[in-house]
């Protein structure tokens, strides 16, 4: 019987060393992934030169799956960032408002139809040849032939009218359209093909020099680029969980590391913790239409969320700024709406935490006090099930707190795990934990906007007013008055989606990005991030330098 | 001091895994409320009183969930461990008494389930029932039955030809009542002990999915879902939120070991007067 209880003790620990070495092959990985890091780190060392190298971590899902290639999302993806090796037309400034970068000058026609971007001749590609408009023309056409990430659905067609001039022709006004232009890297005519994601030629500050997939990207400044050289001669990016990071930082293998709010109360010796103020919200749905079953038999709306009153309760009725001193460690900032601190940005949507308020409203809709405190309406307990991605801690304790913060209201919350195969569908009846957040109006579009007319794509919500101003904004002929737009679209004081509207959704926070830095390494002044702890990082990389 | 043979020590040893096993699963379930509580005035909290565990990062108490998660995989295992006995049990017998092609069928299935490594069927079966309680116990089920179901067939098979069961067949008994009145009273015991036996194993199984994470989902208190969350903090120095749970999940396995080897002592007549 001892050799039996051996054997399964035996049995026991090889389970778990082989769960751990399932989970592991990320972490197997690291060691190998953090090594050629050390390494580049080393060998700088021994250069004369030896502070214009440095080593950034990122999480493993930053890592571009499809390579280089703006049609298949680098730069214009899910997460938008600035594409590093090619050159974009325009860029965003630290304030999110246009500035060119290839273009030298853009107009468009009184009929938002046509844009006409006339573009530096000194920019060159890497392997020698100009770029020129036709290079601006082809790229914009393929992105709204392939783009599998983003929507050029807008885009007629993009002509190169001479060597420096190129035209776009749109489908239907589209104001902001220098938004999608500050994403989308020119890739040359002359080089691009199905290997162009793993081989990029680019005319932008960096060269991609070498790619170990799964481990990491080693980028090289580009010695003929046309604008300020990069004071960051070598960038090198590693891909490793949030953990792993963590103890390469400790160990000084890495110069900068994306860490999380978990880890914030940490100090590593040498390092210091950088927050970015960022765009990159959270927030659930709140569907705004009774429940009723769809053709293919998935609940649509949901009966409690369907009443203004209680939306506009649950609004008031969260805690913020002690939701993020509780999940966020303090690290991140309320959110109200999903374009905070953007030019677009409408400051009615801010309301104050109302708990009295929150309690009238819902007495008001009917909803009131049983005998172990949840509100009760005609025998209905007042229950809401939230869900959350499962593998994605900080929403997993953003949803909990909810939870927590709706019991005091009197509404029994639930929490439940789902992965994303059927988070979607269930969201248009549950209320879902999001992220969000980018450096485009077109997020608002996104959420409030219907689909043809009916409700909109991910929360169940229609508003023929508020679809109204975002179709003239996206209609107006300059920026400026289609910002005014998109805030009138949030509340032009009768309607809207704030707190005295519809509030279809609830904002709760913005993560502040957070990184282990070196302590003499000067990160340049960074802007506001948008969703996704990855790229947004090294916008600026060039502009580095160590102390 | 009381002398005690082998026997009892072996009734004593049976008695006490199975009423630990009982009094974790009892007071699991009762917890499974509590343990599913977040509270953030209370997080991170180091082990000792009143949280002997200490609490995670969203101020659960790790006692609590660690118990509900052991109460959890034991009726897991309990559910699992008794479907898959009797699918055992139910085409052991079949393959044994149904003649050639039956026979063949049956084994062929059995080299084909454990032909293909055991926690990819799981993963796949458990994704397949959309995970959750049900994939686990499905995916749980379906794989750990055919080592049991070998072992039965060959008792049947030996069984068969046995003089007694020859004699009743001579006499003119109908195949069922063999079946049922003197071949399953020989092979209960090794039924049983098969089944218990076959606990550690499904407990384990369960953790393990949960932790690669195709199991159960994250609020749910389980001991894999506690096991994977606490790699994070390990890097940190918080070892003891890995620690602990992890040595009640062995502590748990071991004792069904402990109670299906004893159980086996006290019915085989081989040992069972010792």
């Amino acid at each position: 019987m001892k050799k039996r209880v051996y054997s399964i003790l035996l049995a026991t620990v090889m389970v778990m060393a082989s769960v751990a070495g399932c989970n592991g092959t990320g972490k197997t990985g690291e060691e190998t992934e953090t090594q050629p890091a050390e390494t580049a780190g080393e060998s700088e060392k021994g250069t004369v030169d030896t502070r214009d190298a440095v080593v950034v971590a990122m999480g493993p899902n930053s890592e571009p799956e499809s390579g280089f290639d703006p049609a298949y999302g680098w730069g214009a993806g899910e997460h938008v960032h600035e594409p590093l090796i090619q050159s974009t037309l325009t860029v965003t400034t630290t304030d999110l408002t246009i500035d060119y970068d290839l273009a030298t000058d853009m107009q468009v026609s009184e009929d938002g139809l046509t844009w006409t971007v006339t573009i530096r001749d000194d920019a060159r590609f890497t392997d020698g040849e100009p770029l020129t408009a036709e290079d601006v023309a082809f790229t914009y056409n393929t992105v709204k032939e392939n783009s599998s990430v983003n929507d050029f659905t807008m885009l007629k067609e993009a002509v190169a009218t001479d060597d420096t001039t190129v035209e776009f022709q749109m489908e239907k006004p589209y104001s902001i359209w220098p938004y999608s232009m500050a994403i989308v890297g020119i890739v040359p005519e002359h080089a691009y093909g199905p290997d162009y994601g793993e081989h990029p030629v680019g005319s932008g500050r960096y060269i991609m020099k070498q790619w170990d997939k799964g481990q990491q990207i080693i980028f090289e400044a580009n010695p003929d680029y046309y604008g300020e050289a990069p004071k960051m001669k070598q960038v090198t990016v590693v891909f490793m969980d949030e953990d792993a990071a963590y103890a390469a930082a400790l160990s000084g293998q890495v110069d900068l590391a994306y860490t999380a709010a978990l880890y914030a109360d940490q100090t590593i010796d040498g390092y210091q913790l950088l927050s970015y103020e960022s765009v990159d919200n959270r927030g659930f749905n709140l569907p705004a239409e009774p429940a009723s079953i769809d053709d293919n038999g998935n609940t649509i709306g949901n009966d409690f969320t369907s009443d203004v009153r209680v939306r506009r309760a649950i609004n008031i009725g969260i805690n913020r700024e002690e939701m993020i001193e509780h999940v966020l460690n303090g690290h991140g900032t309320a959110a109200y709406s999903i374009c905070d601190k953007m030019p677009w940005y409408n400051e009615e949507a801010e309301v104050s935490y109302d708990p009295e308020g929150a309690a009238a409203l819902l007495d008001e809709a009917g909803w009131t006090p049983g005998a172990d405190g949840i509100r009760e309406k005609d025998g209905v307990r007042a229950t809401l099930n939230i869900l959350y991605s499962a593998n994605d801690s900080v929403r997993q304790a953003l949803a909990a707190d909810t939870q927590n913060q709706l019991r005091e209201l009197g509404i029994e919350a639930s929490i439940e795990g789902v992965g994303w195969d059927t988070a979607y569908t269930r969201a248009l009846s549950e209320p879902l934990i999001w992220g969000w957040g980018a450096h485009t109006p077109m997020e608002l579009y996104n959420i409030y906007h219907t689909l043809d007319g009916k409700t909109a794509e991910y929360s169940p919500y229609s508003n023929e007013t508020v679809d109204q101003y975002m179709d003239e904004a996206l209609a107006a002929t300059s920026l400026e008055d289609s910002y005014e737009l998109w805030k009138k679209a949030q509340w032009d004081g009768t309607t809207g989606v704030t707190q005295e509207g519809d509030i279809p959704w609830i904002w709760l926070c913005n993560i502040d990005h957070l990184y282990w830095a070196k302590a003499d390494l000067k990160v340049a002044d960074q802007k506001l991030h948008p969703h996704g702890h990855g790229w947004s990082i090294v916008n600026n990389v060039d502009q580095w330098e160590w102390n | 001091m009381i002398q005690m043979n082998g026997r009892h020590k072996t009734v004593l040893l049976f008695l006490v895994a199975i009423v630990f096993l009982a009094a974790v699963t009892v007071c699991g379930w009762g917890f499974s409320e509590e343990a599913m509580v977040t509270d953030f005035s209370r997080k991170d909290i180091s082990p000792g009183m009143p949280y002997l565990f200490g609490t995670d990062w969203l101020g659960r108490d790790m006692f609590l969930r660690t118990l509900t998660g052991l109460s959890m995989s034991i009726r897991i295992g309990i559910l699992a461990a008794g479907v898959s006995s009797i699918l055992a049990l139910l085409l052991g017998t079949l393959a044994a008494t149904m003649g050639k092609a039956v026979d063949g069928v049956i084994t062929w299935v059995i080299d084909l389930v454990m032909g293909i490594p055991h926690i990819l069927l799981l993963i796949l079966i458990s994704y397949a029932f959309g995970k959750g309680f049900k994939g686990v116990v499905v995916g749980v089920a379906l794989t750990h039955w055919t080592s049991l179901a070998r072992v039965i067939r060959g008792e049947v098979l030996q069984l068969k030809e046995a003089l007694y069961i020859r004699t009743a067949q001579k006499l003119g008994v109908g195949r069922w009542e063999i079946a049922w009145k003197h071949m399953f009273p020989h092979l209960f015991p090794q039924f049983l002990v098969g089944l218990i036996l076959m606990f550690p194993h499904a407990i384990l199984h369960e953790a393990s999915i949960t932790f690669l994470g195709f199991g159960l989902p994250p609020e749910q208190p389980a001991i894999g879902i506690i096991l994977s969350e606490s790699m994070k903090y390990l890097a940190m120095g918080r070892w003891w939120l890995a620690l602990f749970p992890g040595l009640f999940l062995v502590l748990t396995v071991m004792l069904f070991d402990v109670a299906g080897e004893n159980l086996r002592k006290l019915l085989d007549p081989g040992s069972a007067h010792k």
